[in-house]
């Protein structure tokens, strides 16, 4: 703690690093800056603009879920039953799409399967008091069953193209997903910084029983985590159709995973309390520069799974290894 | 005699009883199912298939008594039982190779046993990571492919039997002994315990954390290698996805038995019971005729009952 006190006195250049360097997404923002350095000198068509915007296309679905199961982490919690959900949410939509069209009808179906299923998650871990990864671990399993029993192993193919406007639709040039995804990013930064539930949450997060004596309402705090998880979710299963335009009774797995991995990774604390929407968006974006470079160098996409884990893991260690550095004891 | 008594007075009211009560239950609900159900041939032959489970439950009660968990068996299953079968097929010789299948998956646990203990890290998030890490290295190292070409004495460990009894059903036997002494009736088992209870007042205590927790994490490493030499000798194949999903059923076994998963209590004949309790579901499922795709179901939403009835059931006790 002094040592990191007296280090920070020396200069104004080390006053700026650990400025830079308190912030939770630091490790992330420095890595990311570094990779498009590194992909851009290695191939001249990685910076333009169009191969940016298909990474974040690519990552559209991931952040948009990254950015809800922030949330839930910021309080103290975790999700991981969102790979089955998005299944259920785009079974759900893709069934309604097939019998009506349109695209609000099929949303509106995706997001209440969605809200539905995550607030069953808080529900359980809120009444119930069961933990959280005993909770979305069952919900993940019987969700997927959920999934099976319903569609009986058959796709759900040939959406129309109405209700594919979230994932290939275009507005003044920029790609729909793109402008779902920055949009609920602003709208999350905007609720962690100004709204009382966003407060909340990082409150409890922090500190749970200190919370808890100053009188807030810690229960609902987290069941609302949870339940917002559900309608991006939901959100996400439309951007999700609408790039594939079919359903799978595998579609969704291991998202849960890659979601988790981007807010950690991101520099959001796992044991909550402290992290930003900016994080988890971070997070995501470098999970897609990552996949997008490992294509561009030829490694083959069966290491992907290898490298999301490699990438957790240092991205835990990191976080200690900063924390430790600027002698953040929290 | 008086020790008798005291085991009576225990014996009334605890959870390993009720389970019992469960277990009977079901293998009567089961009978009635199926008329090939309460047949000798298929309760041993359901043993079979349990054994898996049930090793890899032995050490994650120990970890859920000090309130860890490890979410990484599953996968660490697949690497192991990939290092078994493709050292073979590079021409290292079986009994090396099995050796070499152990070593990995003690390594494996020993990996995440140091991330936790070093970094002072949650072993969620470690095992979070090391799941996809441990999947991934198994496709990777593979490229997704199958080794199935192994000599015919390699089936003795998960295929073999001695009169009407599987072979496995004796290493697993032995091990729940191993473990019940360990946890029960050693200095070690205590700090187990103690860990869990109050791992501050634990350490002020002198008890060495650290050590018993790389320890526990190498330990289950160590039982995943066993079972995966198991696996994949029963099934003759060695593949990455091997124990995909297998995590579940396991922590729902242990849960189940009543260890709490906030840590400090737990038993192994209660864990036993939930491996034998799970096992009776699904093979009396099969033979039902229940379609496999409700397994999933079954086994996510008695996992969240379990955890339900446990946690009610203790406070209300307290």
């Amino acid at each position: 703690m002094t040592e990191a006190r007296a280090s920070a006195e020396r200069g104004a250049g080390d006053a700026v690093l650990r400025r830079f360097l308190v912030r939770p997404e630091a490790p992330a923002l420095a890595f990311l800056a570094v990779l498009l350095v590194v992909f851009t000198l290695a191939n001249d068509r990685f910076l333009t603009a169009s191969n940016l915007e298909s990474i974040v296309d690519s990552v559209a679905v991931l952040g948009v879920i990254a950015l809800a199961v922030n949330q839930v982490i910021l309080c103290g919690e975790i999700d991981i039953s969102t790979g089955s959900m998005l299944g259920l949410c785009a079974i759900a939509a893709g069934a309604v799409s097939l019998s009506t069209g349109g695209l609000l009808l099929p949303l509106l179906a995706g997001v209440a399967v969605g809200a539905l299923a995550g607030a069953l998650n808080g529900a359980l871990v809120t009444l119930g008091r069961i933990p959280a990864i005993i909770v979305t671990l069952g919900m993940l399993y019987a969700l997927r069953g959920v999934i099976l029993l319903v569609t009986g192993g058959t796709w759900i193919t040939g959406v129309p193209e109405a209700t594919r406007f979230l994932g290939t639709g275009n507005v003044l040039g920029i790609s729909v997903p793109v402008i779902i995804l920055f949009a609920l990013f602003l709208v999350m930064e905007l609720v962690n910084r100004n709204s009382t539930w966003g407060r909340n949450v990082l409150a409890v997060g922090g500190n749970r029983v200190a919370a808890r004596f100053a009188g807030l309402p810690v229960n609902r705090v987290r069941f609302l985590a949870f339940a917002l998880v559900g309608v991006f979710v939901g959100i996400a299963s439309l951007i999700y159709l609408g790039r594939a335009g079919s359903v799978q009774t595998n579609t969704g797995v291991g998202l849960e995973l890659q979601a988790v991995a981007a807010v950690v990774i991101g520099g959001t604390r796992i044991s909550g309390g402290r992290g930003s929407a900016l994080a988890a968006l971070t997070g995501a974006v470098l999970i897609g520069v990552i996949l997008n470079g490992l294509v561009l160098l030829g490694v083959p996409g069966i290491w992907q799974q290898a490298v999301l884990g490699a990438l957790i893991l240092l991205a835990v260690a990191t976080d200690v290894l900063r924390r430790r550095l600027v002698g953040d004891k929290s | 005699m008086s020790t008798l008594a005291a085991t009576m007075r225990r014996l009334r009211f605890s959870r390993e009883l009720v389970l019992l009560g469960v277990l009977i239950v079901l293998v009567l609900v089961m009978s009635l199912l199926s008329p090939l159900f309460f047949t000798l041939g298929n309760l041993l032959n359901t043993s079979r298939f349990f054994v898996e489970v049930g090793l890899m439950a032995l050490g994650m009660t120990l970890i859920i008594i000090t309130g860890g968990i490890d979410l990484s068996v599953g996968s660490n299953l697949g690497l192991s039982s990939v290092a078994v079968g493709f050292t073979f097929a590079a021409g290292l010789p079986l009994p090396l190779a099995i050796l070499f299948g152990l070593v990995v998956g003690t390594s494996a646990g020993l990996f995440n046993g140091l991330f936790i203990t070093l970094l002072e890290l949650h072993p969620l998030v470690v095992t979070l990571g090391t799941f996809a890490l441990f999947q991934g290295l198994a496709y990777g190292v593979t490229g997704a492919e199958a080794v199935s070409d192994f000599p015919a004495w390699f089936a003795y460990f998960g295929q073999a039997y001695l009169g009407p009894i599987p072979g496995q059903l004796f290493v697993f036997v032995v091990a729940v002994a191993v473990v019940w002494i360990i946890l029960s009736r050693t200095r070690f088992g205590r700090y187990v315990y103690a860990i869990g209870n109050n791992e501050e007042a634990a350490r002020f205590s002198g008890v060495p954390i650290r050590r018993v927790k790389i320890s526990l994490y190498s330990g289950i490493g160590l039982l995943v290698g066993m079972a995966a030499v198991i696996y994949t000798s029963r099934v003759s194949t060695a593949r990455g996805d091997s124990g995909l999903g297998l995590e579940l059923a396991v922590i729902s076994a242990v849960v189940l038995g009543g260890a709490s998963i906030y840590g400090g209590s737990g038993t192994i004949a209660g864990t036993v019971l939930g491996v034998l309790i799970i096992a009776t579901l699904q093979n009396g499922l099969i033979l039902a005729g229940v379609p496999s795709t409700w397994q999933l179901f079954v086994l996510g939403v008695l996992l969240l009952v379990a955890v339900f009835l446990n946690e009610f059931f203790r406070q209300k006790e307290e």
